[in-house]
């Protein structure tokens, strides 16, 4: 306790300087995987993106953040055990924040496949299972997080490829493909605009002091599919079936009408990818400022204050405006041969995947979400050529960093304990 | 700090475009062939001499579009089709171009000029031939509408139209070409043995190059069949 009290201060102006990091860096890499379907697809041009990306990340991290945040901040460990030693949970987390930095800035200067999610999620057991005791991980929650980094790439591959089936038999597949893309677009806009504020506005906005009854819930997030859809119908209105550049490919008119559906999905992108990724980098600030406001109590109710999620969204931001937009650029021109149709099944899949985990409060990797769902594509036969070598470097990047977030951790942990005093 | 693992490893090149110009450039090989016949026909040697030059230079240059696509094509591509089939019918498109090179050779060395009798039905079977080939690219052509319709029912109709169009058209240089034997078969014992010999090769590997452009018409459908 009198830790906390004489150096409360510190570890809080810490934590936030550890976390900006974080969300720094995931603001300067992990964003361009959520945006380069939408950027690789050719429906958004890079400016476009980085404009999406800033509002719709910002928008994700504050409204439906929340839920992953609890999980990260409370979820993994038991909280109950550190209630005589409080400071300990402060420097586990500074130290899981520390881990996970230094690891993605490590693995990405060799090139190595990472994910925040996981850095993170490593960085945290960790330090709990050595520096406290193995009793210290909530097990079982922890096991349903690995689940779902399985489960998830097949449930979006699944989504995908189910998607794409219907855009092919309702659309694609017909005698006219312009007319029937304008007539089912804006369903399926529709369905875009629903499923993300339906998870929000039962599981986000909770955490921002907002809450709804169950019939209220549905009726907003009916009218926010509604809008999208009438805001999408009037901009396809515009589009024209040109005969002249349908010569040399027959579909070219009808992806146009894509490429509008894609920029929406896109945004559903960023927001679910702010919704569940923030949570990586202000959950253990999160941790931290309860305890040390709290000074020193485990467990206080106390609710997410919202300057904590703003650290996570501007972190975002500043990262995508500093460097995010040059990754974006590169994986943008490397991903050419996705059509905005499959764009758009791939992406939607995916940011409904990521927002129902989001709900759920689990984090899950984007990038690797994203993966399955493009390849539920190529699956329905939508796709030239996948390199399925992308695979193993997913299964490299669960047994390489799981490990090495873990490692780090207890090494920081230790060192924190050594400097602030057991 | 670029990283590497990201997204854009995912996306291999496709091999749809190289496929379609390496047909592109095995045709343009047999269309210089139909150049060749009339200059040889008119006993013109240079003009013929020029286009079997520039008959083994594209033939060259497919070997190598040809080379190019397989170093390209690890076996962890997953494809909408399967990279044995597509390979089968790289090969077949090839073996068009070899086919072509080695004939025009062979009628360059030999200065071989057909006799009156039948020298007309050459040029008109070199004619078929060309458009079995010209019908086999239209149908490698439609793999870019195959791909965007997910290889769909509709589309594979037209591609089934298109293979259908190779059939016929490979049927047609058949008959020509037993016309052709059989007017050579009534002049033979009045030619030179050797000569006649070879006129029986020349038309039997002209006959060849439809007999290809068919093949990869039959192994194109194989391959949409998945």
């Amino acid at each position: 306790m009198e830790i906390i009290a004489n150096y409360g201060n510190v570890l809080i102006i810490l934590a936030i300087i550890f976390g900006t990091f974080m969300a720094w860096g995931i603001g300067a890499n992990d964003v361009a995987n959520a945006m380069g379907t939408s950027v690789g697809s050719g429906a958004v041009t890079i400016k476009q993106a980085i404009i999406i990306a800033v509002i719709f990340e910002f928008a994700g991290a504050i409204l439906a953040g929340g839920e992953v945040t609890a999980t990260i901040r409370k979820g993994i460990l038991d909280a109950a055990l550190f209630t005589n030693e409080p400071h300990l949970l402060v420097y586990g987390m500074l130290a899981s924040l520390l881990a996970a930095g230094m690891w993605l800035l490590i693995a990405s200067s060799f090139g190595w496949p990472v994910s925040t999610t996981h850095s993170i999620v490593g960085a945290i057991v960790g330090f709990g299972a050595v520096g406290v005791g193995v009793d210290a991980v909530a097990w079982s929650k922890v096991f349903r997080i690995v689940i779902s980094w399985i489960a998830s790439p097949i449930l979006a591959g699944v989504i995908s490829f189910i998607l794409f089936r219907s855009l092919q038999n309702l659309i694609i597949d017909t005698k006219h493909p312009f007319d029937n893309a304008k007539k089912y677009v804006p369903y399926y806009m529709f369905l875009v605009g629903f499923i993300v504020s339906l998870v929000t506005i039962f599981k986000g906005l909770k955490h921002v002091g907002v809450s709804f009854d169950t019939f209220t819930s549905y009726s907003l997030s009916i009218g926010v599919g509604l809008l999208v859809a009438i805001i999408g119908t009037f901009l396809i209105r515009n589009i024209h079936l040109d005969p002249d550049e349908n010569k040399d490919f027959y579909y070219a008119s009808m992806e146009r009408v894509f490429g509008v559906l894609m920029i929406i999905t896109a945004a559903a992108m960023a927001f679910a990818h702010g919704s569940n990724d923030v949570a990586n980098a202000i959950g253990p600030l999160a941790a931290i400022y309860s305890v040390v406001d709290s000074g020193g109590l485990i467990g206080a109710k106390s609710s997410l204050p919202i300057w904590v999620l703003l650290v996570g969204g501007t972190g975002i931001v500043i990262g995508l405006i500093t460097y995010g937009h040059k990754v974006i650029a590169t994986i943008g021109t490397g991903i050419t041969q996705l059509t905005p149709s499959r764009g758009f099944a791939a992406t939607l899949a995916a940011a409904a995947t990521v927002v129902i985990a989001s709900g759920t409060g689990i984090p899950v990797s984007t990038t690797q979400v994203l993966v399955g769902a493009v390849l539920g594509v190529g699956l329905a036969r939508g796709m030239a050529a996948l390199d399925t070598r992308v695979i193993n470097k997913i299964f490299l990047s669960w047994i390489v960093t799981l490990p090495a977030g873990a490692f780090m951790s207890i090494l920081f942990f230790f060192a924190l304990k050594g400097v602030f005093g057991a | 700090m670029t990283n590497k693992g990201n997204i854009s490893s995912l996306f291999g090149k496709s091999p749809i475009s190289p496929l379609q110009q390496h047909m592109k450039k095995v045709h343009s090989c047999i269309k210089e062939f139909g150049v060749f016949a009339k200059a040889a026909n008119a006993e013109d040697w240079d003009k013929a001499q020029t286009a079997q030059i520039s008959i083994s230079d594209k033939e060259h240059k497919a070997d190598k579009l040809k080379k190019k696509l397989r170093m390209n094509l690890p076996s962890t591509f997953m494809m909408p089709f399967s990279r044995r089939d597509l390979l089968d019918v790289l090969l077949i498109q090839d073996s068009i171009a070899n086919i072509t090179k080695d004939l025009a050779g062979l009628m360059m060395t030999r200065r071989m000029v057909f006799p009156k009798e039948f020298a007309e039905d050459f040029i008109n079977l070199t004619g078929l031939c060309i458009k079995t080939s010209a019908a086999a690219l239209v149908a490698i052509n439609e793999l870019d509408e195959l791909l965007e319709t997910a290889f769909s029912s509709r589309e594979r109709k037209i591609v089934d139209q298109m293979i259908k169009k190779i059939n016929e058209l490979e049927h047609d240089t058949d008959i020509a070409q037993n016309e052709i034997r059989e007017k050579l078969f009534t002049l033979e014992s009045n030619l030179p043995p050797v000569d006649v010999m070879f006129y029986y090769r020349a038309i039997e590997w002209l006959g060849e190059t439809a007999d290809a452009a068919q093949k990869v018409g039959s192994r194109f459908e194989v391959m949409l069949t998945k």
